[in-house]
């Protein structure tokens, strides 16, 4: 216990005891006041328990029989007895395994659609590029390419302007 | 008081209970439930003040214990292990419901430098009425002032005062340090004492 709370707390309720016990109420600045605190603890903790106590559950048969429907409830949705949790386990697992699966596919075929060794620096370039959709909403951009002959061509429709970081350079 | 032979007959068929819960036994579960109904409700009841939602919460803690009792590992009792399956619960329902303590996470924002060691509670209520007050009016003002903590500072002083728990118990049902609930419970007892004073020293 360090701290004057955690103190104060076990010495309320006499658990402090021996050295404890003898050092905090050294410490303590009126002892007589401490004292007087404490009996003002004691009585409101009687006062709770005698005002608080037990507060009766009315009905106790119906408590159960209600819980009882909730439990046969349960067990009509899942065959599983309540122990029996570890089915989550494999099928989180093949979940996530799927998941990650559809992921690598999907990034592979993306990949490979635009491996970037097999595109010119300039189509590249046109690619990296976007046409803002605030300052034109029904643009669109389509790229040709013919290698062999190293032409490659951009169509552009519905822009109202080229922005400047479109030049290539 | 128990001897200790009806105390462990008690313990060895309570973990009887248990484990036949655990193998799916409704029966052993429902007398688990009988066992323990009166002291989740009224404990519950002592956190909401509001019997449906006392019952309501009641019938969750328990359908929760019955989900997860295969994950029972008798390492605490299973009455210290369902209190906190009703402590998460009733807690949870409380924040959700904004139940707002006055002085919610005081404790853990306080300096030490603010307290004077042994400082004297004042009353901040008014002057009582010079007729004796109902016995109902009494417990309206405790409610009231508990209604003031924070849900854990209630569910400390509650566990302590009314249940007679001991410092670690309440901390295995809470979820925290003994240190922790050590500091809680001298929160909730100063503000009682401050809303309070002027009831207990008159009855």
């Amino acid at each position: 216990m360090k701290r004057f709370e955690e103190k104060w707390t076990a010495w309320l309720d006499d658990q402090l005891s021996g050295r404890e016990l003898f050092d905090f109420e050294a410490s303590l600045p009126d002892k007589a006041v401490a004292q007087a605190e404490k009996a003002d603890a004691k009585k409101l903790g009687e006062l709770l328990k005698r005002e608080l106590g037990a507060h009766a559950l009315t009905n106790e048969e119906f408590f159960n029989h209600q819980l009882r429907e909730k439990i046969v409830q349960e067990n009509r949705g899942s065959s599983e007895i309540p122990t029996s949790t570890w089915w989550t386990i494999p099928r989180l697992l093949w979940a996530g395994t799927a998941s990650l699966a559809v992921f690598l596919i999907f990034t592979f075929a993306v990949m490979q659609e635009k491996n970037p060794a097999e595109e010119s620096q300039y189509l590249t370039q046109i690619l990296n590029a976007r046409v803002d959709p605030v300052v034109s909403p029904n643009a669109s951009v389509s790229i040709f390419e013919v290698k062999q002959d190293r032409v490659t061509v951009l169509w552009t429709e519905g822009l109202q302007s080229l922005p400047a970081d479109y030049a290539a350079k | 008081m128990q001897t200790e032979a009806t105390l462990a007959q008690s313990d060895v068929s309570e973990l009887d209970l248990v484990k036949r819960s655990q193998a799916g036994d409704t029966e052993a579960f429902d007398e688990l439930v009988t066992r323990y109904r009166a002291r989740v409700f009224s404990m519950i009841y002592n956190m909401v003040h509001n019997e449906q939602d006392a019952w309501d919460l009641a019938q969750d803690s328990f359908l929760k214990a019955w989900r997860s009792i295969g994950r029972f590992r008798s390492q605490s009792s299973f009455y210290t292990w369902i209190y906190r399956i009703v402590m998460n619960v009733t807690i949870d329902w409380l924040r959700k419901k904004h139940v707002k303590g006055g002085d919610a996470e005081f404790d853990d924002t306080i300096q030490l430098t603010q307290i004077e060691p042994a400082s004297k509670t004042v009353p901040k209520t008014e002057a009582l009425p010079h007729q004796v007050m109902e016995q109902g009016e009494i417990r309206v003002r405790i409610e009231k002032a508990i209604g003031q903590l924070s849900p854990e500072q209630r569910a400390v002083i509650l566990m302590k005062e009314i249940d007679d728990m001991q410092y670690h118990e309440i901390a295995e049902a809470l979820g925290c340090s003994i240190g922790t609930v050590m500091s809680r419970l001298f929160y909730a007892r100063k503000k009682l004492q401050n809303l309070l004073r002027d009831v207990y020293e008159k009855v």
